[in-house]
């Protein structure tokens, strides 16, 4: 039984998720439970995952004992495991925040195909973080793709619609590309499972250095407009604006980044790491995440609703993940490792929040938050919490992520990075805390009749949240650790 | 002369790259969702042909092989088998693009990316 649980947690998720809506047909009221327990199980086995590769080491899963090459593997190293305790820790309070706020944003006919969908995009992405194979990646992109549109446009808003049709397109593109690179890699090498592709690939290289260039750049390309890396994030802000406020939280918390662990994964262990001293591709990447960091911040400055300004600001954090990628350093990766949990924390709290602001009280404008505060003491708590961590003050998780991009960066010799990571926490400062300080000593607002009361089940997921962004920064140790070994490819 | 050769003899290659760069253009820059789609089907398209392309031999046939004798060469079919499932996954995409674009015409009165863009500029000023 132990041994197979690396496929239990992906079939877990993707059964239920299909099994929602005969659920919804038998009983309405079971459809939350019946949500929650996969996701419950699968945070659990997450861990078990943890000790089983701490005993054992990496190890691989055999579908349906078929031997690679020619069956799909499933391969659970710390990067997997890790990546499957963020997906099922944050979407677990973001799914026990949907089952109250779902309900005033969507059709109550499509209440449980959004659960649907919510299970769908976790499983999905659960599989991108397991799988060793090249093929069942792309299926698994195109899948989540489906799926993360799915959760913008069921809001049958006019706004949502031309946001998700615009992100549907766009990542159609993003998934064309990907799968064109598995075509190129599948034509030189004769394997999809990553360990042959990249037994074959050093001799590949000498013989076919075009490909393997080719394919290499699709990549970057395919996944970076996925995950919104910086001139490739044109759909990013109207996706994530206007999207039921959970969806939003999964997207800009979870689904950008998990294209940018499966770039991770591509870049050290598929392509040989000598390829990167004489192609320039990872300063790309470092000069995108600059440009990212940098007018992601700038952007968001001049945005007038809220959420669009949360929006705007993942692209900017994104740009840390990715600067921890391009540097090219063990320190710096573990930075950027660091900050996918660290950010998927924070962005999804800010989300949450901000969904909570919109469910009481209506309000999308930032001008029109001052005093805020003094109505939602404990949302407003919470985001601030997100803000100062979003800023890096020392004593949040935030903080923790950055210090060791910047240590990465001077490891490296490239006190410039340390500049622009300091240059873009001034910018988050900007817009960060002028909301903050707006609400709590901004003129009160007057009760709106409209105004509803905060509810406990959507209140508790972000303090849960905002817990954790403390948590992680005061005891950052053991991820630390265990990030250490996670990039030992 | 070389090059010119190797791309005719890799003709099939060629024209998949050609088709791909059409349907990528056809899908970022025309204004017309509809064309958007049947762009991004070309694209993929092109890359299930070079996918198909690089298992097939020459003379081969289906790897069937009648009382064990493997009397012929055999086109890949692991290249065939997998696109299959990249056709599913095109048509799904398409079938949601197709049905968000109906929901679009129903909202805007036009399938016109521009003329979207437009009303929607009007109605926020």
């Amino acid at each position: 039984m132990s041994n197979h649980i690396p496929v239990l947690i992906i079939v877990l998720v993707l059964g239920a998720s299909f099994s929602i809506p005969l659920v919804a047909r038998w009983r309405k009221t079971l459809i939350f439970p019946a949500a929650v327990t996969p996701l419950a199980i699968s945070f659990g086995l997450s861990l078990y995952l943890f000790y089983l590769v701490g005993q054992q080491g990496a190890f691989s899963y055999h579908l349906g004992e078929w031997e690679p090459p020619w069956g799909i593997e499933l391969y659970v190293d710390y990067l997997g495991a890790y990546m499957i305790m963020v997906l099922s820790s944050i979407s677990l309070p973001v799914l026990v925040f949907a089952s109250r706020d779902i309900h005033h944003d969507i059709r109550e006919e499509v209440v449980s195909w959004y659960y649907t969908l919510y299970l769908l995009l976790i499983g999905s992405m659960m599989g991108i973080a397991l799988t060793n194979d090249l093929f069942n990646l792309f299926v698994f992109v195109e899948i989540s793709a489906i799926a993360a549109c799915g959760i913008i446009s069921i809001k049958e808003d006019r706004k949502c619609i031309e946001a998700s049709f615009k992100y549907l397109i766009l990542s159609a593109l993003g998934s064309g590309c990907v799968l064109l690179a598995v075509a190129m890699i599948y034509m030189i090498t004769g394997y999809l499972n990553f360990d042959y592709v990249a037994a074959t690939m050093t001799e590949a290289l000498s013989l076919y250095p075009y490909n393997i260039l080719i394919a290499l750049s699709l990549l970057i390309v395919g996944f970076g407009v996925k995950s919104a890396l910086f001139p490739l994030h044109v759909w990013l802000p109207d996706a994530h604006s206007s999207a039921p406020s959970p969806s939003s939280a999964v997207l800009s918390g979870l689904v950008i980044k998990i294209y940018a662990v499966a770039l991770v994964k591509m870049l050290f262990r598929v392509f040989p790491t000598a390829i990167y001293e004489v192609v320039p591709v990872l300063d790309i990447v470092l000069f995108l995440s600059v440009l990212a960091v940098v007018f992601g911040s700038i952007f968001a400055m001049v945005q007038d609703d809220i959420k669009r300004m949360l929006a705007y600001s993942s692209i900017a954090q994104i740009g840390y993940v990715f600067m921890g990628i391009g540097l090219f350093g063990d320190r710096a990766l573990v930075g950027g490792l660091l900050h996918i949990f660290n950010h998927a924390m924070m962005k999804a709290m800010l989300f949450l929040a901000a969904g909570m602001i919109i469910y009481a009280t209506g309000i999308r404008r930032i001008k029109d938050l001052k005093g805020i505060g003094v109505r939602m003491p404990l949302t407003m708590a919470a985001f601030t919490i997100g803000a100062f961590a979003m800023v890096g003050i020392p004593g949040t998780s935030g903080f923790i992520s950055k210090w060791f991009l910047a240590l990465g960066a001077l490891d490296l010799g490239r006190p410039f990075y340390v500049a622009i990571i300091l240059l873009s926490s001034l910018l988050n400062g900007i817009y960060y805390f002028p909301i903050v300080v707006n609400a709590f000593f901004g003129s009160k607002i007057e009760p709106h009749p409209e105004h509803k009361d905060v509810p406990a089940s959507m209140l508790i997921p972000i303090l849960l949240l905002a817990a954790g962004v403390i948590f992680f920064g005061f005891f950052p140790g053991p991820l630390l650790d265990l990030l250490e070994q996670a990039i030992s490819f | 002369m070389e090059t010119i050769e190797n791309l005719i003899n890799n003709y099939y290659y060629f024209v998949a790259m050609v088709l791909f760069v059409i349907g990528f253009h056809t899908m970022l820059t025309h204004s017309n969702l509809i064309k958007k789609v049947i762009g991004m089907n070309i694209m993929d398209t092109s890359i299930f042909l070079f996918f198909v392309a690089i298992g097939y031999v020459h003379d081969g046939r289906a790897p069937i092989f009648l009382n064990g004798v493997e009397d012929h060469a055999y086109v890949h079919p692991l290249p065939s088998a997998l696109i299959l499932t990249g056709i599913v996954v095109a048509v799904s995409v398409t079938a949601y693009a197709l049905s968000l674009i109906v929901k679009l015409y129903e909202h805007y009165g036009t399938v016109d990316a521009d003329e979207i863009a437009l009303i929607r500029s009007r109605e926020d000023s």
